[in-house]
């Protein structure tokens, strides 16, 4: 059997969907080069840095 | 049209003498506490501690430097443009497991103090969800079509929710711009809980329309709405000195303004082909999606070619803010990972040399008080390094040498300091005095009681703001990714139970500070009281600003006189909750909206 009130939001979903459709007008967003190739500058090398675990010498 | 953007050589002679003038405050300071930490004889903890203070004052300063600039000239009298207009606009309202209620209610309100421009048939709203959560979801779907049976709003407000949120909030707007962008010359961008007057955006549309070089016009946001004691001192603070130092941000942005994300205007078409973001590589919190996509946005418009600006005559701009301390970390959390995260930045090919010191500002914002924190934790260890005194220095001198005492250098630095905090809101005070200014704000006495109370509130908070920002520092420098929280909107009452659950670390950091500055150096904690105190006290403070605020305190202008746009919003909200619309009564009406 079916279940009304899950047809009434399937409907509403539906409704909302047809009435809210965004218009079609495409418009190209090329993507932009803000990474350098180089590693990175100094502050970035700095606020990088955090301890690291070494493996223990010896035993 | 009355010219708004400054002459170039008058920026550059503003952007000199700000940057000039910050750095001699920061060296003034360098050189008094090297002096100071010297007088026993140099050691690292010195160099350390006194290089610790050139950056933090550098930070301190140049936001006096900001305000002491803005403070000496007053947003140009720009006459409103009449006249045809035919431009087409998009208001975008991103929105992310908010409270459809209180979002669409907004939407409602603009749209009618649109209708009454005259030219609401320029402006389209599109609803731009990536709300994750199904419930919340259903609810927007439900209350969109209350919206448009409300507004009559079909073909004019639209409704779509990404299956992915891909890029998050710059994300969204990209897909929307891909996928209708050149339908509009222009699009306005809000933030979902922002307000604007329709006048405000037909103006914005003007002044696009009049500079054809001019990619993104930004306004400044007031913060309304305000209820409990926290969100109230924000929102004077925001309203009394956030014009002065926007006055004097924008005397210095050129055609490198900001971009503050949300209540802006910006040329669609230069949006689309400049600011597409790619992710960046690694892994977050430096890697990964930009979080603060604003800052970089306007870099990538002005490495274009396009101004963007501030023009801060703009008024009926709004926005609400956080009700309580630790909503306004949390927010203040994802701020420091994008700011930080800036620094990848830095050396981006082709920007222009201020949006690159743009983002070193937004890096110190954060970094500085984690400066001001080591700086008192290098002060409480130092006098363990210390050499013990040595009062016979000269050899063959019977007499003892007493050391000559440097206090007065602590004591001038010190005054420096709060000087550098206080000295420019004292004088927005005395400007607003005797500009009139005052008026909006309850008249002088009570403008002065907000200032001071204010002033009080900030210092006995400040150091709570300190621990939480040092700790977002940490956590991103350790590569914890704060993710993409929603917002917390609405009353923010927090009980001590909650307050102490957000703070606890902070009460045992305060208590570990005032317990090893009375081991290792006594004389510091008359000093350190201050910053102390209040972070022992932390959940009380925490719980205590969350509750209503006393109306006699903190008055702004809306709280005079609200903007037309807030009764338009209340009318709607009162309207809604008289009569909040059941499912099946909203299937009906949106049936009716669809066959008509």
């Amino acid at each position: 059997m079916m279940d009304l009130s899950q047809q009434e939001q399937f409907d509403l979903d539906r409704l909302a969907d047809d009435l809210g459709a965004l218009p079609e007008a495409p418009l190209a967003m090329p993507l932009q080069r803000i990474e350098t190739p180089v590693a990175g500058g100094l502050l970035t090398v700095l606020l990088r840095l955090r301890l690291r675990p070494v493996p223990k010498a010896g035993h | 049209m009355t010219s708004i953007a400054p002459k170039p050589h008058r920026v550059l002679v503003t952007r000199t003498v700000a940057v000039g003038a910050s750095l001699a405050a920061a060296y003034g300071g360098f050189l008094l506490f090297l002096q100071f930490g010297a007088a026993d004889g140099l050691d690292s903890f010195d160099i350390l501690r006194s290089a610790l203070i050139f950056a933090s004052t550098f930070w301190l300063a140049w936001g006096a430097v900001t305000a002491l600039a803005g403070l000496t000239t007053r947003p140009p009298q720009v006459p409103r443009q009449t006249g045809p207009l035919t431009a087409r606009t998009a208001i975008l309202v991103p929105v992310y497991n908010e409270d459809p209620v209180a979002t669409f209610a907004r939407i409602a309100a603009m749209g009618a103090s649109l209708r009454a421009t005259g030219f609401a048939h320029l402006f389209h709203f599109a609803i731009l969800s990536d709300t994750r959560d199904d419930t919340i979801a259903a609810r927007e779907r439900m209350w969109f079509l209350r919206l448009i049976a409300d507004t009559d709003g079909e073909g004019r407000i639209f409704y779509r929710r990404r299956d992915k949120n891909k890029g998050r909030k710059a994300g969204n707007i990209e897909d929307f711009i891909k996928r209708s962008g050149a339908a509009y010359d222009y699009a306005v961008i809000l933030d979902a809980d922002s307000l604007m007057e329709g006048a405000t955006m037909v103006e914005m549309v003007r002044r696009m329309e009049a500079a054809p070089a001019l990619g993104l016009l930004q306004t400044l946001p007031t913060i309304i709405h305000a209820r409990s004691r926290f969100g109230r001192t924000m929102q004077f603070a925001g309203s009394f000195y956030s014009p002065i130092f926007a006055r004097g941000l924008a005397m210095m942005q050129g055609s490198t303004g900001p971009f503050w994300g949300h209540n802006a205007i910006v040329r669609v078409r230069a949006f689309a082909a400049s600011c597409a973001l790619p992710e960046l590589s690694g892994k977050p919190p430096f890697g990964g999606h930009i979080l603060s996509h604003d800052y970089v946005e306007a870099a990538l418009l002005a490495r274009a070619g396009w101004t963007v600006r501030v023009d801060d005559d703009l008024g009926g701009s709004y926005e609400e803010a956080p009700e309580n301390i630790v909503d306004h970390a949390k927010r203040d959390r994802r701020w420091c990972q994008g700011n930080l995260q800036h620094s990848r930045l830095l050396l981006a090919p082709g920007l222009k040399a201020w949006s690159r010191f743009v983002f070193v500002q937004g890096i110190l914002a954060y970094i500085a008080p984690v400066f001001w924190l080591a700086f008192l934790a290098a002060s409480i260890a130092a006098p363990l390094f210390a050499p013990p005194i040595d009062y016979f220095p000269i050899e063959s001198w019977p007499f003892p040498v007493l050391p000559v005492s440097q206090v007065s250098k602590a004591l001038g630095l010190a005054i420096g300091v709060v000087g550098l905090l206080f000295l420019p809101k004292v004088l927005i005070v005395i400007d607003a005095a005797s500009s009139g200014r005052v008026r909006g704000f309850g008249g002088t006495v009570r403008a002065v009681h907000s200032t001071l109370t204010e002033l009080l509130f900030s210092s006995i908070t400040a150091p709570l703001f300190l621990m939480f920002q040092t700790r977002s520092v940490m956590q991103v420098l350790r590569g914890a990714d704060g993710g993409w929280p929603a917002q917390t909107r609405g009353d923010g009452t927090l009980g001590l139970g909650d307050a102490w659950a957000a703070s606890h670390w902070i009460v045992t950091t305060g208590v570990v500070v005032l317990g090893a500055a009375q081991w290792f150096a006594p004389a510091l904690v008359l000093w350190l009281l201050p910053v102390a105190l209040p972070m022992v006290f932390a959940p009380v403070l925490i719980s205590w600003s969350s509750k209503p605020g006393r109306s006699g305190v903190f008055v702004t202008p809306t709280d005079i006189a609200p903007a037309p746009v807030m009764g338009l919003q209340a009318a709607v909200l009162q309207r809604w909750n008289l009569a909040p619309a059941p499912l099946a009564e909203t299937a009906a009406v949106g049936a009716d909206v669809a066959r008509a």
